[in-house]
């Protein structure tokens, strides 16, 4: 029986694989976002109870004013030793999200991005149309491009050929906290692209909605809005590196098939109080 | 000249100015990336790049992201 546990302990962890993409390795699948929290002390306290090693970011104006004092939430992130993934969140343009793509890989010493081309106000859609002449021209340019698109499956072929490694489709518009609106969608992509780093990318609300993006098979999950617009954003943060790596876990272990009919898991033989007699 | 440096329109006694010496009057600090007209300029670029009357320029540092 202990020599079981021991087996049972060993086989646990070798499973736990390092998870590598874009020539990185990394031990955490979760890529948090560093937005919206109540505090800077927390944004940082949140970040590392995530377990998360990238964090993404982006560039704005500032005033000269502000800048002459420094930059406390840069010198918070590079302090955290994480990786950082810029993205080109509020670009409506290929040619807006190029020049930020471009300005951020200066600033930050690394060559990939996270493309986001918004295409519609409303829900925030990524704008297929746009991501593509993009990604084209900052692949040309050396870049990784990791695309933030819609779960098209067309696009995500579209978005492979140009020579993306990684997609990153939504589970439902940024912010909205809905889970997965299109588990169908995002179940072909994984199948069409079982070689592919695949993330969910925005629209996570719940660690079960964490969960079910990584029994889904995808690679990794990012996400902001949900840690950082918590009731207590840092144990939510928490809650979702367990939930990830469980995620994780169990997609590698293999859900039983679902059936229609009752099966007792507890052994019938021997049951007490049924004789041949009643 | 006047330009407009992050959307906001700033007057100098200069006719033209290289970027270099513009960050120097304004004491702008590390950790930013600029764009002249909305094309980005290398830093290795900024002391040969000139900026004349009605050029927009965007600096740009890093906040966070989702």
């Amino acid at each position: 029986m202990e020599i079981d546990w021991i087996f049972s302990l060993q086989y646990k962890e070798d499973r736990v694989e390092k998870w590598k993409i874009e020539g990185k390795e990394f031990d955490s699948r979760l890529m948090i976002g560093s937005a919206l929290y109540p505090s800077p002390e927390i944004m940082e306290k949140s970040i590392i109870n995530s377990g998360s090693q990238i964090v993404t970011l982006a560039l704005r104006r500032q005033s000269a004013t502000n800048l002459k004092d420094g930059n406390q939430f840069w010198d918070i992130i590079k302090n955290l030793n994480v990786t950082v993934l810029p993205n080109t969140a509020g670009c409506h343009t290929a040619k807006e999200a190029i020049t930020t793509a471009l300005m951020a890989r200066e600033i930050f010493e690394v060559d990939w991005v996270k493309l986001e081309v918004i295409g519609n106000q409303y829900n925030l859609q990524p704008d297929p149309f746009a991501l593509i002449e993009a990604t084209k021209i900052l692949i040309d340019e050396g870049f990784r491009v990791l695309p933030y698109m819609t779960d098209d499956l067309v696009l995500a072929q579209r978005l492979a050929d140009l020579g993306c490694t990684t997609l990153m489709p939504w589970g439902s518009p940024i912010g909205t906290g809905r889970g997965l609106m299109n588990p169908y969608n995002l179940r072909t992509i994984r199948e069409q692209f079982p070689n592919l780093n695949l993330i969910v990318d925005a629209g996570i609300g719940k660690p079960s909605d964490a969960i079910e993006a990584m029994e889904l098979g995808f690679d990794g999950v990012l996400l902001n809005s949900a840690v950082a617009l918590a009731q207590e954003p840092i144990l939510m943060a928490e809650a979702f590196k367990h939930a990830i790596y469980a995620g994780r876990l169990s997609f590698e272990a293999g859900a039983m098939q679902t059936r229609d009919m009752a099966s007792p898991s507890t052994p019938t033989v021997g049951t007490p109080f049924w004789h041949q007699f009643s | 000249m006047r330009i407009s440096i992050n959307a906001e329109i700033k007057e100098f006694d200069k006719e033209f100015l290289t970027i270099q010496e513009l960050l120097e009057i304004i004491n702008y600090g590390e950790g930013i990336a600029i764009a002249l007209n909305e094309t980005f300029i290398l830093k290795t670029k900024y002391q040969e790049t000139t900026i004349k009357d009605g050029d927009r320029l965007d600096i740009l540092s890093p906040v966070q992201g989702g």
